[in-house]
């Protein structure tokens, strides 16, 4: 069960040494925190790996938050860092991340969902499939302004850019998004007949 | 501005009154901004309807097991109360200083240039003061010292519980209001 207290009065418990209240506050932010990370890792691994990270470098720095944001603005600038950080290791590791290698670990993710006939597979599944198709930032702004229910201003916050770079990024990322989905769907519809 | 541009702003509300009432008017009047709008509205309630990926189970467990470890291996330094290390070497201080004044008051600063050593220590019998009054005296001081620490723990331990009680009391009330 989760508490019921706001995410500033678990961040005063936890600065008293409370450490149950910050183990409230990962519960609250986790689905989000780690859903943000999935949009960067292509594996669920790489991306319980960013978001366990995210929320130790969040509590170590807990004391600096100064509330003038909201947390949870605060923690999203802390995920989108950790998983640029992430992935420019990631590129480090691999020598270079080409286009063609990336084109494979997205079919190898989405491969994944092909347990299920193609007649089962809701509009809600090409949806996530063009998701994950999308770029990092792209799939970022989409998340954090559907899911994360961030404002222009937070999510300009949370990215360090202007809230109308923001609003120009935002519908790039639809047109896109849409392109893909609809991509998908006619692929399916080919396979179909 | 294309159309799609518009509309977007339009349905997330960024566009200034002007242009939201030039735009309900369009919708309303073309044909083809109406079809788009519509579109682009069942395109904006499939995104927010996106769910969120749910990680392992022991997601909570594992973040608070990596915090309970770097907690652990904090150097016994930075994990000490500063006050008892203040504490010890105020004692040290003390005791060093007081040994100082007895061995410095024991010299015959009298017996200077004359032959053999310009002066003689005589260290002080240290046993005639652990008689059996300093001994109780002594231990006295523990207990008393004891009783008054073990007291302000139970305080603190206390004054914690009360505070986890109102703050679910709080909670229960807000719950069932």
């Amino acid at each position: 069960m989760q508490s019921k207290l706001t995410d500033s009065e678990l961040i005063e418990q936890t600065l008293a040494g409370n450490q149950a209240a910050y183990a409230d506050l990962v519960k609250r932010h986790q689905r989000f925190v780690f859903t943000l990370a999935l949009r960067f890792a292509k594996t669920r691994e790489d991306a319980e790996e960013i978001a366990q990270d995210c929320f130790i470098k969040a509590y170590r720095s807990l004391a600096s938050f100064q509330g003038g944001s909201k947390f949870s603005t605060w923690l999203y600038s802390i995920v989108y860092t950790t998983a640029m950080t992430f992935l420019r290791k990631k590129r480090v590791d691999t020598d270079s991340i080409d286009d063609e290698a990336t084109y494979i670990q997205l079919q190898n993710r989405t491969d994944g969902y092909d347990v299920n006939d193609a007649e089962n597979r809701s509009r809600s599944y090409y949806l996530n499939q063009a998701i994950a198709q999308l770029l990092p930032d792209d799939a970022t702004i989409i998340t954090l302004f559907y899911q994360g229910e961030q404002s222009l201003d937070e999510i300009g916050q949370t990215l360090g850019i202007e809230p109308n770079t923001v609003k120009v990024k935002l519908f790039r990322a639809r047109q896109r998004l849409k392109e893909k989905l609809e991509r998908n769907l006619k692929h399916e519809v080919k396979e179909l007949i | 501005m294309n159309i799609e541009e518009k509309l977007w702003n339009y349905i997330d509300g960024a566009c200034t009154p002007e242009e939201q009432q030039a735009i309900s008017r369009l919708i309303e009047q073309d044909e083809v901004y109406r079809r788009k709008y519509q579109e682009l509205l069942q395109l904006n309630q499939e995104f927010a309807g996106i769910e969120l990926d749910e990680p392992p189970m022991a997601f909570t467990y594992n973040v608070m097991e990596t915090i309970r470890a770097e907690h652990a291996q904090n150097p016994l330094k930075a994990a000490i109360d500063k006050r008892i290390i203040r504490g010890i070497s105020i004692f040290f201080g003390f005791t060093i200083s007081v040994l100082l004044i007895i061995a410095l008051s024991s010299i015959h600063w009298s017996a200077m240039g004359s032959a053999g050593p310009a002066f003689k220590f005589t260290m002080p019998n240290i046993a005639q003061y652990f008689t059996g009054n300093f001994m109780k005296g002594f231990m006295f001081f523990d207990v008393v010292l004891a009783l008054f620490l073990f007291d302000g723990y139970l305080r603190k331990k206390t004054a914690t519980k009360a505070q986890i009680s109102v703050q679910s009391g709080r909670q229960q009330t807000e719950h069932h209001d």
